[in-house]
């Protein structure tokens, strides 16, 4: 581990429980309200861990020849569905090991899904194309033919879907079948995220930048001197900042006023290698952050960007996913050598949550 | 992590038809004990379980500041970063591109794109080479004289197609564009998997053990043969060749070792700048002179050199001896009894021979060329130059490969460049050896003589 040396828990990260998986953990997130932390890893295991505890509730191996690549839980949290690079998407039930649906795409990987906020489609990228299936498994929608290979999509709304390929980001109608707005801009997008509004749109680029469109004045702009491609992206449930990667530093644009265009950026060190995970709390300004040395971090982010840690721990390995649970008391990271940590998220004494306690 | 052993990844190249899916089946049912993920395009059609083959769609991504360097595969970064996930379950990648692909982008990847970068190496770049038809798609696609000048293995197949002179000439010509790859022939693609796999082709030093000439300096001859003769007459006998003339350059007291025959080869370059003197059969080679041997009439023939004094003498000839048949013979102790020239007639064989590389008229716009310079140079200069000349032609310049001395620092300088990206690293010590820079250029319409010039400059 270079830089970096393993330390115990840190400010308002307090010792919950660790487990292990047999390969690289690719994805996991939180289901049944909290009760539930579900992880996959590469070779196609699945597992589901009781939230608290960390006890294994179920596990099943191989569910997608050749790798999982992708998970996205449902809303309601009971169901989930996984997808690979065997060309399937499964539909599961969270509380038992049981698939209630497979579908087949083709030849090909399958490499993003996302339900959308209401729970009634899933959206799954197969090449250039998006298809939305209903929760029964039933093909709703088919997008035209992008470009190129779909790099991802987000829902803006229940029946909007946004989706970014080389030179675009196109959002679709998927009821009423139509194309409400194309932006366009010669770049290879690698990542995206809406703001909670739905109106800023955010998508890293291959070329070391951050690119910015406000959909409702056709604004956009670009942030660039990243040392690296800014794969992860997370906006604030208010969107008032967004939390960049692309370095080893965390850097935070805010939104307010006239930003983030012609301002400086919040900029989180602590990190020693560059930042492989990022997720806001799903209330408050609490942001995670996770890294390729395998550190953690949790700040509490300002206004104006700017942000102060609030907690630390190791997670001891390259952190590919970080999650919150559903009631923020509790925060998972999942690591490239199949290790999984929770740790407890809690103020440490009764002062105010800034700075180590 | 940085501390991690990267992953080694070739790119296969070359036009449809030239073989890439015989040798990729070979290589994947072969028992080698590695494990080998396989890049496939889209057009790909290996079938076969041993290794794991992924289908992927050439996706090349332009970025917006519209640079060329910047360009990258889009589903190269895409596949391999999913593929380093599984980094403990194969040993090896092997990326095939279609014949209309453009190598940049792809070499491009690994040094543009960070994530790919850390966790993979590009190994080498092999291009597959249809003896019967490259002629032809040389002359008509970009994408396949650019595939030939990116090689570090020119696999030259089908060999059985065409005749063993017209292979002699493509290869000759496949040289003039690359001089740094290594040339394989091959029937049906039935090349050892050493040849794809494992070439370290970044790796200077491995490139000179199969390649040992490709930094050394080009002449305008190819060889040289030493030897010991006694005062007298002697006649050098041609026969039949390629060209109607020969030029050479004929030394006093040459030396057979290494230093001097590269001494001598320095200067005859001076003497073959200065114009030849046409010499026709019967007549004397003069000492020390550029001449060009009249060979247009039929049969064998012969020349003259009339020694006052005992001395090993050195030939630079324009070709190889082997070519023309040339031979030396001895006729008499002196010019002063002309009769009976047929008598006494003894073959002589040379002391020292030296192949060097030849330097060779350039047809195809694609070249390279060596420079080779003895000293340091300032690494500022040098660096100041090399901004200059790659941002201005880089697009043009495909390959860059070298060792550079710095002044003032005890290790060799290994540099590596694809179009405007390079980087200078830090290698070994020179210690006893003599500290120099060799430095291959491969590109198109390339201005040697500004690009040598613009290197001198930054000599200390």
């Amino acid at each position: 581990m270079s830089g970096i040396e393993a330390f115990s828990p840190k400010g308002m990260l307090h010792q919950g429980w660790s487990a292990q998986v047999d390969d690289y953990a690719i994805v996991c997130g939180w289901a049944q309200e909290g009760q539930t932390f579900l992880v996959g890893d590469v070779a196609g295991g699945l597992y589901a861990y009781e939230g608290k505890s960390g006890k294994l509730v179920w596990q099943t191996k191989c569910i997608h020849k050749g790798g999982l690549l992708a998970m996205s839980i449902h809303p309601d949290g009971n169901a989930f569905a996984t997808a690979g690079q065997d060309g399937h998407v499964f539909f599961w039930e969270s509380k038992e090991c049981k698939s209630t649906k497979s579908l087949y795409l083709g030849k090909g990987w399958v490499e993003h899904i996302k339900w959308s906020p209401n729970g009634k489609f899933l959206a799954v990228v197969f090449k250039k194309h998006v298809y939305v299936f209903d929760d029964k498994g039933q093909e709703h929608w088919r997008s035209e033919e992008h470009p190129s290979t779909v790099s991802a999509i987000v829902w803006s709304n229940s029946n909007e879907l946004a989706t970014a390929c080389y030179g675009q980001v196109t959002f679709f109608d998927v009821v009423k079948d139509k194309v409400n707005q194309k932006l366009e801009w010669r770049g290879s997008l690698v990542s995206m995220a809406l703001s909670p509004d739905g109106d800023i749109v955010a998508c890293g680029s291959q070329d070391n930048s951050v690119h910015f469109w406000r959909r409702s004045s056709d604004q956009d702009s670009e942030m660039t001197g990243y040392p690296g491609k800014p794969s992860h992206l997370a906006f604030d449930q208010t969107g008032t900042v967004l939390a960049t990667g692309g370095s080893d530093r965390v850097t935070v644009w805010s939104f307010q006023g006239d930003g983030p265009e012609g301002t400086i950026p919040g900029e989180l060190m602590l990190h020693t290698e560059p930042i492989s995970c990022l997720a806001f709390s799903n209330t408050g300004m609490l942001l995670a952050s996770g890294a390729r040395d395998g550190s953690v971090f949790s700040w509490f982010i300002q206004k104006d960007g700017q942000g102060d840690p609030v907690g630390g721990a190791f997670a001891g390995d390259l952190v590919s996913q970080i999650a919150w649970r559903p009631d923020d008391g509790a925060l998972a990271a999942i690591n490239a050598n199949g290790g999984i940590t929770v740790w407890e998220f809690r103020v440490r004494t009764k002062a105010a949550p800034k700075g180590f306690g | 992590m940085s501390n991690k052993q990267k992953v080694p990844v070739t790119i296969l190249t070359g036009f449809l038809g030239s073989g890439k899916t015989t040798l990729l089946n070979k290589i994947l049912s072969e028992e080698h004990g590695k494990k080998i993920a396989v890049i496939e395009n889209e057009y790909g059609e290996v079938g076969i379980d041993q290794g794991l083959v992924i289908n992927a769609d050439e996706e090349v991504f332009e970025m917006s500041n519209g640079c060329i360097c910047c360009t990258v595969r889009g589903d190269l970064i895409r596949v391999l970063g999913n593929l380093m996930k599984r980094r403990d379950k194969f040993d090896y990648v092997l990326v095939e591109t279609t014949g209309l692909a453009d190598p940049g982008p792809v070499a491009q990847t690994f040094f543009m794109d960070d994530e790919i970068r850390d966790e993979f190496s590009l190994d080498g770049i092999v291009t597959l080479v249809d003896a019967a038809h490259i002629e032809q798609q040389l002359g008509r696609s970009d994408e396949s004289s650019e595939q030939v000048a990116f090689a570090d293995v020119l696999i030259l197949n089908k060999t059985d197609l065409v005749t063993d002179e017209a292979l002699d000439n493509l290869e000759a010509r496949l040289r003039d564009m690359n001089r740094m790859a290594r040339v394989i022939r091959s029937n049906q693609a039935n090349v050892s998997i050493d040849t794809v796999l494992n070439l370290s082709a970044f790796d200077l030093d491995q490139v000179l053990k199969h390649r040992p000439s490709f930094l050394e300096p080009e002449y305008p001859f190819e060889w040289t043969g030493v030897y010991s003769l006694e005062k007298g007459l002697y006649e050098i006998t041609l026969d039949e060749g390629p060209d109607p003339t020969m030029s050479l350059a004929l030394l006093l007291d040459q030396g057979k070792d290494e230093t001097s025959l590269s001494m001598s080869a320095e200067s005859c370059l001076r003497l073959y700048a200065e114009k030849e003197k046409l010499i026709n059969p019967g007549e004397i080679v003069p000492v020390g002179k550029h001449v060009s041997l009249q060979l247009q009439s039929s049969g064998t023939k012969s020349f003259l050199i009339d020694l006052a004094r005992a001395s090993d003498i050195g030939l630079f000839t324009q070709h190889t001896a082997e070519e023309f048949n040339l031979k030396i013979i001895k006729l008499k102790a002196s010019t002063s009894e002309k009769e009976n020239i047929d008598q006494n007639l003894s073959i002589l064989t040379p002391i020292a021979e030296r192949i060097w590389v030849a330097e060779h008229e350039h047809d195809d716009e694609v070249g390279s060329f060596a420079i080779e310079r003895e000293g340091d140079v300032d690494p500022e200069k040098l660096n100041r130059w090399l901004s200059r000349l790659l941002s201005e032609k880089g697009v043009d310049i495909f390959r860059t490969k070298g060792f550079i001395s710095y002044s003032g620092e005890a290790r060799r300088i290994v540099f590596q460049g694809v179009h405007m990206l390079f980087t200078a690293q830090p290698d070994k010590e020179w210690g006893n050896e003599p500290r120099r820079n060799q430095l291959v250029f491969i590109g198109r319409n390339l201005d040697e003589a500004e690009m040598r010039k613009g290197f001198d400059k930054c000599l200390v």
